[in-house]
């Protein structure tokens, strides 16, 4: 009985009909082809193609140039016995003169000198903290690197490291900024500014960071205050490069009180560095900015939600549009569910489909 | 015998209805639980496995030994200079057909996870994450054979999702014989993609290997063949792999190209902006 082996089909198209990356695509027409029950076991043979032919993403094990004028950035490597650059994650490539990487479409954050964060402190050291930053690893926080209580900028004393859980205890949030890096990735981070320090008086957000897809991405202003609607008052929005989200209510520094413009030169620090600064206590915060807050995590989480960039243009803009969201539901301004369609409906306003 | 994959001879049919070299229709999603690092979800015909990485992070408080022996893999984690890979399967009790418990810790399911985990650590760039520890956790909600092959492709597109480093994909396939131990039959042809049916009743092996390269990064033979009928079975598994590395690389390819579309990711360099400045 003569049997004729045909080609298996290819399998259904997974999320859409027409891939061109797909090598299957190629091979639909022809199976009768391969006549004589041949043992047929390859596919069509797939050359890694050089990616750089189209401006989309490469995946793992993709070669991305054989070419010897380029060098190997983060996102790559060249195999044992090989010249060919390859890209180890998923992601879009980009190129620094003659530097070759591949951003990945989602990753952990990646600590930067310099970069703003808002992190939660998980273990308490003999002279340091350890930071909770959403990286491959934990930060470190010395206790020489936050502005000490009591005045005068000081050297830190025994009595401060004996003391040390009064400044920051576990489970405390704080904005810093990361002052050097080691070697193995790990950061080091500081709070010696007035901008810097323990957080209080709001809610704390963690959208996924870096990377692709929605996210913080890093921006000129990560931290401004803004006006909230129906008389809220103001509130004031930290967005950690880390993807940790901050939002408070403003409270304002005695030097704003006194309506001058806060003091830049760290010479003045020690008025404004009081007692209240490593306080844990919450200030008593009005029902309508407790409302105002919920909504602005609405809107971040939405914007996360449905895969759009957080930064503080599509804050601001989601904000206005929430709250007209809010005024014509039945509600009112009581209702700052943002979940679901709404969110939806939201983040249709705001790329303007 | 309580099985019937005899009939094969006749028409050169499997049991459902497949040729000898056709995978089962292989489905998959990544990044399902917005919340987790990385996610996925794979179907291997009725196999359906979830899968969850987190990290590469600080490990976590270490409780008595017992997250030592369940299945870690590349360094000891801790100080160590590598990323740990540590890999923890649970088995639902509704998905095979006879509702058995398995406890924490079974014997199979600690063999499997310390595959899994082996043949992850092989390919992800571990060496990039020094002092941490990649969890995955894998989830079983269906089982109709190949269940450590889809256990791995799981693994595989959920740590890319997770934006780990590697080397390359780590595909796996099951492949058999069609006839048994027993049967002195030189002619068994080799099969791809064993079901349950035919994996209670044929010898099988799975075969995991590095994305296009030849390269096997997991074997896992549990039954008696003759050797004469292995190398056959192992290049039928080999060539699944590659075909199982197509389809998982389609699924990240889908998934890039849609974020790059909706415009939550930025276009990369392309060989026209390449050129030497």
């Amino acid at each position: 009985m003569p049997i004729t082996i045909h080609q298996p089909k290819p399998p259904r198209p997974l999320l859409s009909d027409l891939d061109p990356y797909n090598p299957l695509n190629v091979h639909d027409s022809d199976s009768d082809s391969s006549t004589g029950g041949g043992v047929d076991l390859s596919l069509p043979p797939k050359k890694p193609t050089s990616s750089l032919s189209h401006s989309g993403i490469v995946t793992p094990g993709e070669v991305i140039t054989s070419d010897s004028q380029w060098m190997r950035g983060h996102g790559t490597y060249i195999p044992a016995s090989t010249s060919d650059i390859t890209s180890s994650l998923a992601g879009t490539i980009t190129r620094t003169n003659k530097l070759i990487s591949v951003r990945p479409l989602r990753a952990r954050y990646t600590p930067e000198v310099g970069d703003l964060v808002v992190g939660r402190i998980v273990e308490v050291q003999a002279k340091r903290w350890r930071v909770d930053v959403g990286s491959t690893q934990l930060a470190a926080l010395p206790l020489s690197a936050i502005n000490l209580p009591g005045g005068i900028l000081r050297k830190r004393t025994e009595t401060d490291e004996l003391q040390i859980r009064t400044f920051f205890a576990e489970g405390d949030l704080l904005v810093a900024e990361v002052q050097q890096l080691f070697q193995d990735g790990g950061a080091v981070l500081h709070t010696r500014s007035l901008k810097y320090g323990k957080l209080r008086n709001g809610v704390f957000v963690a959208v996924s960071g870096m990377g692709g897809g929605a996210g913080v991405v890093r921006s000129r202003r990560q931290v401004w205050t803004m006006d909230a609607a129906n008389g809220a008052g103001q509130v004031d929005v930290i967005l950690g490069v880390n993807g940790y989200v901050w939002i408070s209510k403003h409270v304002e520094t005695p030097a704003e009180v006194e309506g001058k413009p806060a003091p830049a030169g760290i010479t003045n620090m020690e008025e404004n560095v009081s007692a209240t600064m490593y306080s844990s206590q919450n200030d008593r915060i009005e029902t309508e900015t407790m409302r105002e807050i919920a909504r602005l995590r609405g809107v971040i989480t939405a914007l996360v939600e449905n895969g759009l960039r957080v930064d503080e243009e599509m804050v601001v803009r989601g904000y206005h549009e929430a709250v007209e969201m809010a005024m014509l539901s039945g509600e009112g301004q009581d209702d700052v569910y943002l979940g679901g369609e709404r969110g939806e409906q939201l983040a249709a306003a705001l790329t303007g489909k | 015998m309580p099985l019937d994959t005899s009939t094969y001879n006749l028409a050169l049919l499997r049991v459902d209805g497949r040729r000898w070299n056709e995978l089962r229709r292989i489905n998959a999603q990544i990044r399902t639980q917005a919340a987790a690092d990385g996610s996925s979800y794979l179907e291997m015909g009725h196999t359906k496995v979830m899968c969850v990485v987190t990290g590469p992070s600080e490990p976590g408080p270490r409780r008595g030994g017992v997250v030592g022996s369940a299945g870690g893999a590349g360094g000891g984690g801790g100080q160590s200079k590598d990323a740990e890979v540590v890999v923890n399967i649970v088995i639902a009790g509704f998905s095979s057909v006879d509702r058995k418990r398995r406890g924490r810790g079974d014997k199979r399911t600690l063999e499997m996870q310390s595959t899994v985990a082996n043949a992850l650590a092989a390919s992800l760039h571990i060496h990039l994450f020094p002092h941490s520890q990649i969890n995955v956790s894998l989830h079983v909600l269906s089982q109709d054979g190949s269940l450590l092959a889809a256990l791995i492709n799981a693994a595989t597109l959920a740590c890319v999702d997770a934006g780990i480093p590697m080397t390359d994909y780590v595909a796996a396939c099951t492949a058999g014989s069609t006839s048994t131990y027993a049967a002195n039959d030189e002619s068994a042809d080799p099969l791809l993609d064993m079901n349950h049916q035919e994996e209670q009743e044929l010898p099988g092996l799975t075969v995991a290997t590095m994305g296009d390269s030849d390269r096997v990064v997991a074997l896992v033979c549990e039954s008696r063949v003759q050797i004469s009928r292995l190398e056959g079975m192992l290049v039928v598994g080999v060539d699944g792999c590659k075909q199982v590395r197509e389809i998982l690389d389609r699924v990240v390819r889908e998934k890039g190209r849609r974020m790059i579309d909706e415009g939550t990711v930025e276009k990369g360099t392309g060989l026209n902006d390449m050129d030497v400045d």
